[in-house]
Protein backbone atom coordinates (compact mmCIF):
# COMPACT_ATOMS: atom_id res chain seq x y z
CA UNK A 1 0.00 0.00 0.00
CA UNK A 2 3.06 2.61 1.22
CA UNK A 3 4.75 1.06 -1.87
CA UNK A 4 1.60 1.73 -4.59
CA UNK A 5 1.15 5.33 -2.86
CA UNK A 6 4.83 6.11 -3.41
CA UNK A 7 4.33 5.59 -6.81
CA UNK A 8 1.45 7.39 -7.13
CA UNK A 9 2.39 10.07 -5.47
CA UNK A 10 4.43 12.09 -7.64
CA UNK A 11 2.05 12.17 -10.57
CA UNK A 12 -0.67 13.04 -8.20
CA UNK A 13 1.21 16.12 -7.04
CA UNK A 14 1.90 17.50 -10.47
CA UNK A 15 -1.79 16.83 -11.93
CA UNK A 16 -3.57 18.24 -8.70
CA UNK A 17 -2.47 22.19 -9.57
CA UNK A 18 -3.63 21.86 -13.32
CA UNK A 19 -6.66 19.83 -13.08
CA UNK A 20 -7.52 21.89 -10.37
CA UNK A 21 -6.70 25.90 -11.70
CA UNK A 22 -8.25 23.79 -15.35
CA UNK A 23 -11.80 23.54 -13.39
CA UNK A 24 -11.47 27.07 -11.70
CA UNK A 25 -11.29 28.49 -14.77
CA UNK A 26 -14.11 26.70 -16.12
CA UNK A 27 -16.19 27.75 -13.10
CA UNK A 28 -14.65 31.08 -13.72
CA UNK A 29 -16.17 31.35 -17.59
CA UNK A 30 -19.27 30.07 -16.56
CA UNK A 31 -20.05 32.62 -14.01
CA UNK A 32 -18.71 35.50 -16.80
CA UNK A 33 -21.46 33.77 -18.88
CA UNK A 34 -24.48 33.84 -16.42
CA UNK A 35 -22.89 37.62 -15.46
CA UNK A 36 -23.26 38.09 -19.20
CA UNK A 37 -26.54 36.54 -19.71
CA UNK A 38 -27.85 38.83 -16.54
CA UNK A 39 -26.50 42.27 -18.52
CA UNK A 40 -28.27 40.69 -21.92
CA UNK A 41 -31.49 40.45 -19.90
CA UNK A 42 -31.41 43.97 -18.27
CA UNK A 43 -30.35 45.37 -21.82
CA UNK A 44 -33.67 43.94 -23.35
CA UNK A 45 -36.07 45.26 -20.33
CA UNK A 46 -34.77 48.33 -20.25
CA UNK A 47 -36.12 48.80 -24.24
CA UNK A 48 -32.48 48.17 -26.01
CA UNK A 49 -32.89 45.52 -28.64
CA UNK A 50 -30.02 42.48 -28.79
CA UNK A 51 -29.35 39.67 -30.68
CA UNK A 52 -30.16 36.01 -28.83
CA UNK A 53 -29.33 33.04 -30.27
CA UNK A 54 -31.42 30.42 -29.63
CA UNK A 55 -29.31 28.26 -27.99
CA UNK A 56 -29.12 31.23 -25.32
CA UNK A 57 -29.81 30.52 -21.46
CA UNK A 58 -33.59 30.27 -21.11
CA UNK A 59 -34.13 33.81 -19.06
CA UNK A 60 -32.72 35.02 -21.92
CA UNK A 61 -34.77 33.74 -24.53
CA UNK A 62 -37.83 34.72 -22.12
CA UNK A 63 -36.39 37.91 -21.52
CA UNK A 64 -35.88 38.35 -25.49
CA UNK A 65 -39.91 37.57 -26.29
CA UNK A 66 -41.22 39.50 -23.37
CA UNK A 67 -38.83 42.52 -25.63
CA UNK A 68 -40.48 41.22 -28.97
CA UNK A 69 -44.04 40.30 -27.65
CA UNK A 70 -44.18 44.31 -26.34
CA UNK A 71 -43.44 45.57 -29.56
CA UNK A 72 -45.89 43.12 -31.18
CA UNK A 73 -43.47 41.67 -33.30
CA UNK A 74 -45.18 38.08 -32.24
CA UNK A 75 -44.02 36.80 -35.55
CA UNK A 76 -40.21 37.11 -34.73
CA UNK A 77 -41.44 35.85 -31.03
CA UNK A 78 -42.90 32.49 -31.70
CA UNK A 79 -39.34 30.98 -33.56
CA UNK A 80 -38.03 30.92 -29.64
CA UNK A 81 -40.11 29.41 -27.93
CA UNK A 82 -38.68 25.44 -28.92
CA UNK A 83 -35.36 26.58 -27.78
CA UNK A 84 -37.34 27.14 -24.44
CA UNK A 85 -39.44 23.74 -24.76
CA UNK A 86 -36.07 22.16 -24.67
CA UNK A 87 -35.00 23.42 -21.66
CA UNK A 88 -35.45 21.75 -18.06
CA UNK A 89 -36.82 25.30 -16.26
CA UNK A 90 -40.14 25.43 -17.33
CA UNK A 91 -40.73 28.82 -15.19
CA UNK A 92 -39.34 30.63 -18.50
CA UNK A 93 -41.08 29.13 -20.46
CA UNK A 94 -44.33 29.85 -18.75
CA UNK A 95 -43.36 33.49 -18.52
CA UNK A 96 -42.87 33.71 -22.19
CA UNK A 97 -46.09 31.93 -23.22
CA UNK A 98 -47.83 34.51 -20.43
CA UNK A 99 -46.20 37.64 -22.27
CA UNK A 100 -46.92 36.44 -25.53
CA UNK A 101 -50.60 35.98 -24.26
CA UNK A 102 -50.65 39.00 -23.08
CA UNK A 103 -49.34 41.04 -26.11
CA UNK A 104 -52.27 39.04 -27.90
CA UNK A 105 -54.77 40.62 -25.49
CA UNK A 106 -53.86 43.76 -26.01
CA UNK A 107 -54.22 43.72 -30.00
CA UNK A 108 -57.45 42.01 -29.03
CA UNK A 109 -58.22 44.98 -27.05
CA UNK A 110 -57.16 47.77 -29.80
CA UNK A 111 -59.33 45.74 -31.99
CA UNK A 112 -62.81 45.15 -29.69
CA UNK A 113 -62.04 49.15 -28.98
CA UNK A 114 -62.09 49.84 -32.53
CA UNK A 115 -65.52 47.22 -33.08
CA UNK A 116 -63.22 44.64 -35.32
CA UNK A 117 -64.68 42.10 -33.22
CA UNK A 118 -64.47 38.98 -36.18
CA UNK A 119 -60.75 39.56 -35.57
CA UNK A 120 -60.17 40.00 -32.03
CA UNK A 121 -61.65 36.44 -31.33
CA UNK A 122 -59.23 34.50 -32.44
CA UNK A 123 -56.44 36.59 -30.94
CA UNK A 124 -58.57 36.07 -27.49
CA UNK A 125 -58.68 32.29 -28.17
CA UNK A 126 -54.90 32.22 -28.77
CA UNK A 127 -54.63 34.41 -25.77
CA UNK A 128 -55.99 31.73 -23.46
CA UNK A 129 -54.39 28.39 -24.80
CA UNK A 130 -51.19 30.75 -24.23
CA UNK A 131 -52.41 31.23 -20.64
CA UNK A 132 -53.51 27.59 -20.25
CA UNK A 133 -50.03 26.47 -21.05
CA UNK A 134 -48.88 28.85 -19.01
CA UNK A 135 -50.52 27.37 -16.16
CA UNK A 136 -49.77 24.06 -17.33
CA UNK A 137 -46.06 24.49 -16.93
CA UNK A 138 -46.39 26.79 -13.53
CA UNK A 139 -50.10 26.11 -11.78
CA UNK A 140 -48.88 28.39 -9.30
CA UNK A 141 -48.74 31.12 -11.86
CA UNK A 142 -50.89 33.99 -10.02
CA UNK A 143 -50.62 36.60 -13.12
CA UNK A 144 -51.72 34.20 -15.51
CA UNK A 145 -54.61 32.68 -14.12
CA UNK A 146 -55.93 36.69 -13.36
CA UNK A 147 -55.52 37.54 -16.80
CA UNK A 148 -56.81 33.81 -18.26
CA UNK A 149 -60.07 35.08 -15.97
CA UNK A 150 -59.85 38.33 -17.90
CA UNK A 151 -59.92 36.30 -21.08
CA UNK A 152 -62.61 33.80 -20.40
CA UNK A 153 -65.17 36.44 -19.40
CA UNK A 154 -64.34 37.91 -23.09
CA UNK A 155 -64.82 34.72 -24.71
CA UNK A 156 -67.36 31.67 -22.47
CA UNK A 157 -66.78 28.13 -23.41
CA UNK A 158 -70.40 26.98 -23.25
CA UNK A 159 -70.97 23.56 -22.15
CA UNK A 160 -73.90 23.17 -24.48
CA UNK A 161 -71.44 23.01 -27.52
CA UNK A 162 -71.11 19.67 -26.24
CA UNK A 163 -67.10 20.02 -26.20
CA UNK A 164 -65.22 17.68 -24.38
CA UNK A 165 -61.22 19.03 -25.04
CA UNK A 166 -59.71 21.60 -23.39
CA UNK A 167 -58.10 24.25 -25.68
CA UNK A 168 -55.23 22.70 -27.09
CA UNK A 169 -57.80 21.65 -29.96
CA UNK A 170 -59.47 23.80 -32.82
CA UNK A 171 -61.85 26.68 -31.34
CA UNK A 172 -64.99 26.75 -32.54
CA UNK A 173 -67.11 29.95 -33.19
CA UNK A 174 -67.08 32.41 -29.95
CA UNK A 175 -69.64 34.82 -28.62
CA UNK A 176 -68.25 38.13 -27.87
CA UNK A 177 -70.09 40.52 -25.49
CA UNK A 178 -69.53 43.64 -27.09
CA UNK A 179 -69.73 45.64 -23.84
CA UNK A 180 -66.05 44.30 -22.43
CA UNK A 181 -65.19 44.87 -19.95
CA UNK A 182 -68.61 45.32 -18.19
CA UNK A 183 -70.99 42.85 -17.05
CA UNK A 184 -71.25 40.22 -18.79
CA UNK A 185 -74.60 39.30 -20.48
CA UNK A 186 -75.89 35.87 -20.04
CA UNK A 187 -72.98 33.00 -20.05
CA UNK A 188 -73.57 30.12 -17.84
CA UNK B 1 -73.58 -32.01 -15.93
CA UNK B 2 -75.33 -28.70 -16.33
CA UNK B 3 -75.87 -28.32 -12.20
CA UNK B 4 -71.90 -28.62 -12.00
CA UNK B 5 -71.56 -25.90 -14.78
CA UNK B 6 -73.88 -23.52 -13.06
CA UNK B 7 -72.43 -24.00 -9.84
CA UNK B 8 -69.33 -23.25 -11.99
CA UNK B 9 -70.45 -19.66 -12.69
CA UNK B 10 -71.86 -18.85 -9.34
CA UNK B 11 -68.67 -19.41 -7.49
CA UNK B 12 -66.77 -17.50 -10.82
CA UNK B 13 -68.96 -14.14 -10.29
CA UNK B 14 -69.00 -14.74 -6.21
CA UNK B 15 -65.26 -14.83 -6.86
CA UNK B 16 -65.03 -11.77 -9.20
CA UNK B 17 -67.51 -9.81 -6.71
CA UNK B 18 -65.72 -10.77 -4.11
CA UNK B 19 -62.71 -8.79 -5.26
CA UNK B 20 -63.38 -5.34 -5.01
CA UNK B 21 -63.88 -4.75 -1.40
CA UNK B 22 -64.50 -1.09 -1.14
CA UNK B 23 -63.78 1.83 -3.08
CA UNK B 24 -62.60 5.29 -0.71
CA UNK B 25 -61.95 8.76 -2.72
CA UNK B 26 -59.89 11.90 -0.65
CA UNK B 27 -59.42 15.44 -1.40
CA UNK B 28 -57.31 17.56 -0.06
CA UNK B 29 -60.02 20.10 0.54
CA UNK B 30 -63.34 19.85 -1.76
CA UNK B 31 -64.41 23.90 -2.42
CA UNK B 32 -62.43 26.92 -2.56
CA UNK B 33 -60.89 26.23 -6.09
CA UNK B 34 -59.67 28.84 -8.92
CA UNK B 35 -59.06 28.40 -11.85
CA UNK B 36 -55.41 26.81 -13.02
CA UNK B 37 -55.42 24.79 -9.74
CA UNK B 38 -54.26 21.54 -8.97
CA UNK B 39 -56.41 18.77 -7.54
CA UNK B 40 -55.10 16.37 -5.84
CA UNK B 41 -57.20 13.25 -5.34
CA UNK B 42 -56.56 10.28 -3.50
CA UNK B 43 -58.38 6.67 -4.41
CA UNK B 44 -58.04 3.66 -2.29
CA UNK B 45 -59.33 0.52 -3.71
CA UNK B 46 -59.46 -2.65 -1.18
CA UNK B 47 -58.97 -5.39 -2.82
CA UNK B 48 -58.82 -9.34 -2.57
CA UNK B 49 -55.30 -10.60 -2.18
CA UNK B 50 -53.91 -11.28 -5.08
CA UNK B 51 -55.55 -8.87 -7.57
CA UNK B 52 -53.74 -6.21 -9.50
CA UNK B 53 -55.23 -3.49 -11.70
CA UNK B 54 -55.03 -3.54 -15.37
CA UNK B 55 -52.91 -0.03 -15.90
CA UNK B 56 -54.57 -0.37 -19.40
CA UNK B 57 -57.88 0.57 -18.05
CA UNK B 58 -56.69 3.73 -16.23
CA UNK B 59 -57.70 7.50 -17.40
CA UNK B 60 -54.80 8.36 -19.35
CA UNK B 61 -53.65 12.17 -18.60
CA UNK B 62 -55.35 14.73 -21.39
CA UNK B 63 -58.03 16.69 -21.13
CA UNK B 64 -61.37 15.36 -19.44
CA UNK B 65 -63.56 18.10 -20.10
CA UNK B 66 -62.96 21.50 -21.94
CA UNK B 67 -62.39 22.66 -18.57
CA UNK B 68 -60.60 20.24 -16.56
CA UNK B 69 -56.81 18.24 -17.09
CA UNK B 70 -56.01 15.27 -15.76
CA UNK B 71 -52.35 15.72 -15.17
CA UNK B 72 -50.82 13.14 -13.72
CA UNK B 73 -51.94 9.17 -12.69
CA UNK B 74 -49.84 7.29 -10.47
CA UNK B 75 -50.45 3.67 -9.09
CA UNK B 76 -49.08 2.70 -5.51
CA UNK B 77 -49.88 -0.94 -3.96
CA UNK B 78 -50.81 -0.77 -0.42
CA UNK B 79 -51.82 -3.00 2.62
CA UNK B 80 -55.09 -4.45 1.27
CA UNK B 81 -55.38 -3.21 -1.91
CA UNK B 82 -53.92 -0.34 -4.46
CA UNK B 83 -53.78 3.34 -3.92
CA UNK B 84 -54.93 5.30 -7.50
CA UNK B 85 -53.11 9.06 -7.03
CA UNK B 86 -55.12 11.37 -10.09
CA UNK B 87 -54.11 15.03 -10.24
CA UNK B 88 -56.64 17.13 -12.17
CA UNK B 89 -56.30 20.75 -13.12
CA UNK B 90 -59.02 23.02 -13.31
CA UNK B 91 -59.52 26.04 -15.68
CA UNK B 92 -62.77 26.81 -14.88
CA UNK B 93 -63.65 30.73 -15.20
CA UNK B 94 -66.14 31.01 -12.42
CA UNK B 95 -67.94 34.11 -11.93
CA UNK B 96 -69.93 32.98 -9.31
CA UNK B 97 -68.90 29.82 -6.45
CA UNK B 98 -70.17 26.39 -7.88
CA UNK B 99 -69.79 22.72 -7.96
CA UNK B 100 -68.70 21.24 -10.75
CA UNK B 101 -69.05 17.23 -10.92
CA UNK B 102 -65.83 15.06 -12.08
CA UNK B 103 -66.97 11.87 -14.22
CA UNK B 104 -66.29 8.50 -12.71
CA UNK B 105 -64.62 5.67 -14.27
CA UNK B 106 -64.07 2.11 -13.86
CA UNK B 107 -60.59 -0.06 -13.44
CA UNK B 108 -60.65 -3.38 -14.92
CA UNK B 109 -59.29 -5.64 -11.67
CA UNK B 110 -57.52 -9.05 -12.81
CA UNK B 111 -56.75 -11.91 -10.47
CA UNK B 112 -54.78 -14.80 -10.96
CA UNK B 113 -56.03 -18.21 -9.64
CA UNK B 114 -55.11 -21.74 -10.87
CA UNK B 115 -58.21 -21.94 -12.28
CA UNK B 116 -57.00 -19.02 -14.55
CA UNK B 117 -57.45 -15.55 -14.62
CA UNK B 118 -60.70 -13.88 -13.21
CA UNK B 119 -61.50 -10.11 -14.15
CA UNK B 120 -63.98 -7.62 -12.11
CA UNK B 121 -64.78 -3.96 -12.48
CA UNK B 122 -63.95 -0.81 -9.25
CA UNK B 123 -66.49 1.87 -9.77
CA UNK B 124 -64.80 4.82 -9.23
CA UNK B 125 -67.98 7.09 -8.52
CA UNK B 126 -68.33 10.57 -10.18
CA UNK B 127 -67.26 13.23 -7.57
CA UNK B 128 -67.80 17.24 -7.57
CA UNK B 129 -65.57 19.97 -6.21
CA UNK B 130 -66.64 23.74 -5.61
CA UNK B 131 -64.66 26.28 -7.96
CA UNK B 132 -64.89 30.09 -6.69
CA UNK B 133 -64.23 33.31 -8.73
CA UNK B 134 -60.90 34.72 -8.90
CA UNK B 135 -61.55 38.13 -9.50
CA UNK B 136 -65.22 40.47 -8.91
CA UNK B 137 -67.98 40.34 -11.21
CA UNK B 138 -68.00 44.08 -11.90
CA UNK B 139 -63.76 45.68 -11.65
CA UNK B 140 -63.53 49.38 -11.24
CA UNK B 141 -63.50 50.68 -14.58
CA UNK B 142 -60.79 51.41 -16.58
CA UNK B 143 -59.45 53.67 -19.49
CA UNK B 144 -57.51 51.58 -21.30
CA UNK B 145 -58.80 47.92 -20.97
CA UNK B 146 -55.56 46.69 -21.00
CA UNK B 147 -55.19 47.48 -18.08
CA UNK B 148 -57.68 45.11 -16.66
CA UNK B 149 -54.39 42.44 -17.59
CA UNK B 150 -51.56 42.09 -14.91
CA UNK B 151 -48.80 43.19 -16.13
CA UNK B 152 -45.85 41.44 -18.29
CA UNK B 153 -43.39 40.81 -15.20
CA UNK B 154 -39.81 40.91 -15.02
CA UNK B 155 -37.74 37.65 -16.63
CA UNK B 156 -35.59 35.66 -13.94
CA UNK B 157 -32.16 36.58 -13.32
CA UNK B 158 -29.46 34.06 -13.30
CA UNK B 159 -27.51 33.23 -10.43
CA UNK B 160 -23.77 33.72 -10.94
CA UNK B 161 -22.81 33.39 -6.98
CA UNK B 162 -22.62 29.27 -7.31
CA UNK B 163 -20.43 29.05 -10.62
CA UNK B 164 -18.19 32.14 -8.80
CA UNK B 165 -18.01 30.64 -5.53
CA UNK B 166 -16.95 27.61 -7.26
CA UNK B 167 -14.25 29.14 -9.54
CA UNK B 168 -12.94 31.03 -6.23
CA UNK B 169 -12.48 27.71 -4.10
CA UNK B 170 -11.11 26.01 -7.04
CA UNK B 171 -8.81 28.29 -7.72
CA UNK B 172 -7.65 28.62 -3.97
CA UNK B 173 -7.47 24.59 -4.12
CA UNK B 174 -5.47 25.23 -7.19
CA UNK B 175 -3.11 27.56 -5.73
CA UNK B 176 -2.73 25.26 -2.58
CA UNK B 177 -1.62 22.05 -5.04
CA UNK B 178 0.87 24.49 -6.58
CA UNK B 179 2.41 25.41 -3.43
CA UNK B 180 2.50 21.73 -2.27
CA UNK B 181 3.54 21.22 -6.15
CA UNK B 182 6.67 24.06 -5.00
CA UNK B 183 7.24 22.57 -1.93
CA UNK B 184 7.39 18.84 -3.22
CA UNK B 185 9.81 19.69 -5.87
CA UNK B 186 11.54 22.43 -3.57
CA UNK B 187 11.71 24.73 -6.25
CA UNK B 188 12.21 27.62 -3.34
CA UNK B 189 15.50 26.59 -2.33
CA UNK B 190 16.16 23.49 0.26
CA UNK B 191 13.39 21.56 1.53
CA UNK B 192 14.17 19.28 4.68
CA UNK B 193 14.88 16.03 3.86
CA UNK B 194 14.78 16.37 0.14
CA UNK B 195 18.79 16.70 -0.62
CA UNK B 196 18.76 15.40 -3.59
CA UNK B 197 16.47 17.56 -5.05
CA UNK B 198 19.15 20.40 -4.37
CA UNK B 199 22.16 18.70 -5.24
CA UNK B 200 19.87 17.83 -8.65
CA UNK B 201 19.24 21.82 -8.68
CA UNK B 202 22.95 22.66 -8.06
CA UNK B 203 23.95 20.28 -10.72
CA UNK B 204 22.31 22.12 -13.34
CA UNK B 205 24.46 25.65 -12.60
CA UNK B 206 27.73 23.32 -13.21
CA UNK B 207 29.74 23.44 -15.91
CA UNK B 208 30.50 20.24 -17.78
CA UNK B 209 33.98 21.47 -18.95
CA UNK B 210 35.32 22.98 -16.04
CA UNK B 211 37.50 20.86 -14.31
CA UNK B 212 36.31 21.54 -11.07
CA UNK B 213 32.83 20.89 -12.49
CA UNK B 214 32.90 17.21 -11.97
CA UNK B 215 34.55 17.28 -8.60
CA UNK B 216 32.03 19.33 -7.09
CA UNK B 217 29.27 17.10 -8.63
CA UNK B 218 30.73 14.37 -7.00
CA UNK B 219 30.54 16.45 -3.92
CA UNK B 220 26.91 17.29 -4.13
CA UNK B 221 25.81 13.76 -4.39
CA UNK B 222 28.03 12.89 -1.30
CA UNK B 223 26.19 15.70 0.46
CA UNK B 224 22.88 14.07 -0.74
CA UNK B 225 23.85 10.95 0.60
CA UNK B 226 25.02 11.83 3.91
CA UNK B 227 21.86 14.45 4.48
CA UNK B 228 19.99 11.62 2.88
CA UNK B 229 21.34 9.01 5.69
CA UNK B 230 21.86 11.38 8.38
CA UNK B 231 25.51 10.64 8.71
CA UNK B 232 29.07 10.45 6.81
CA UNK B 233 28.51 7.42 4.19
CA UNK B 234 31.52 5.99 2.98
CA UNK B 235 31.72 3.58 -0.11
CA UNK B 236 31.88 0.70 2.68
CA UNK B 237 28.40 1.38 4.18
CA UNK B 238 26.68 1.25 0.69
CA UNK B 239 24.74 -2.13 1.37
CA UNK B 240 23.91 -0.67 5.27
CA UNK B 241 22.15 2.17 3.42
CA UNK B 242 20.80 0.71 0.96
CA UNK B 243 18.88 -1.50 3.47
CA UNK B 244 17.75 1.32 5.42
CA UNK B 245 16.75 3.33 2.08
CA UNK B 246 14.91 0.65 0.22
CA UNK B 247 13.93 3.52 -2.04
CA UNK B 248 17.41 3.79 -3.61
CA UNK B 249 17.80 0.30 -4.07
CA UNK B 250 17.15 -0.01 -7.84
CA UNK B 251 20.00 2.98 -7.71
CA UNK B 252 22.51 0.78 -6.13
CA UNK B 253 24.69 -0.28 -9.29
CA UNK B 254 24.92 3.65 -10.15
CA UNK B 255 25.67 4.38 -6.66
CA UNK B 256 28.46 1.63 -6.46
CA UNK B 257 29.97 3.74 -9.63
CA UNK B 258 30.06 6.94 -7.81
CA UNK B 259 32.10 5.65 -5.40
CA UNK B 260 34.34 4.20 -7.53
CA UNK B 261 34.45 7.72 -9.39
CA UNK B 262 34.83 9.07 -6.07
CA UNK B 263 37.59 7.18 -4.69
CA UNK B 264 39.51 7.74 -8.26
CA UNK B 265 39.00 11.17 -8.15
CA UNK B 266 39.52 12.76 -4.48
CA UNK B 267 42.06 10.23 -3.51
CA UNK B 268 43.87 9.12 -6.49
CA UNK B 269 43.70 12.11 -7.99
CA UNK B 270 42.69 11.01 -11.14
CA UNK B 271 39.79 13.05 -12.64
CA UNK B 272 40.06 12.32 -15.98
CA UNK B 273 39.87 8.87 -15.53
CA UNK B 274 37.24 9.12 -12.63
CA UNK B 275 35.15 11.10 -15.64
CA UNK B 276 35.66 8.64 -18.41
CA UNK B 277 35.11 5.48 -15.86
CA UNK B 278 31.85 7.44 -14.97
CA UNK B 279 30.86 10.21 -17.48
CA UNK B 280 29.39 13.62 -16.89
CA UNK B 281 25.94 12.38 -18.70
CA UNK B 282 25.68 9.30 -16.44
CA UNK B 283 26.03 11.26 -13.79
CA UNK B 284 23.27 13.84 -14.18
CA UNK B 285 21.06 11.16 -14.98
CA UNK B 286 21.85 9.40 -11.69
CA UNK B 287 21.47 12.11 -10.03
CA UNK B 288 18.25 12.56 -11.64
CA UNK B 289 16.68 9.30 -10.75
CA UNK B 290 18.03 9.77 -7.14
CA UNK B 291 16.32 13.29 -7.09
CA UNK B 292 13.27 11.10 -8.11
CA UNK B 293 13.18 8.25 -5.98
CA UNK B 294 13.62 10.62 -3.28
CA UNK B 295 10.16 12.20 -3.98
CA UNK B 296 8.58 8.40 -4.47
CA UNK B 297 10.28 7.34 -1.03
Amino acid sequence: MRHLWGRVRPGLIATMPVLLLAAACASGLEAWRVARANGTIAALEAGTDAEVSPGAPPPVLAARVAFLAKRGRLDEAEPLLPGLEAGDDRADLARARYVLANARMRAAFGLLARGELDKAGPLVTLSRQDYRRALRERPDFWDAKFNLDVASRLIRDYPELNRTDGDELQSEPKKIWTDIPGQPRGGP
Amino acid sequence: MRVLAILFLILQTAAAAAQVRSVELRTPRSFGYVLGDLLQVRIDIALDPGSTVQRASLPKPGPVTYWLDLRDVAVERMAGGIRLRLTYQSFYAALDARRLEVPGFTVALASESPGGTTTAQAEIPPWSFGVSPLREVQPEKRDDPADYLQPDGRARRLDPQPAAMAALVLAGLGLLALGLLAYDRAWFGRRRGRPFALAARRLRRLAETDPDGYREALRLIHRGLDETDGRRLLADDLPAFLDRHPAFRPEGESLGRFFEASRRAFFGREVQAAREGWPWPELQAALRRLAAAERAA
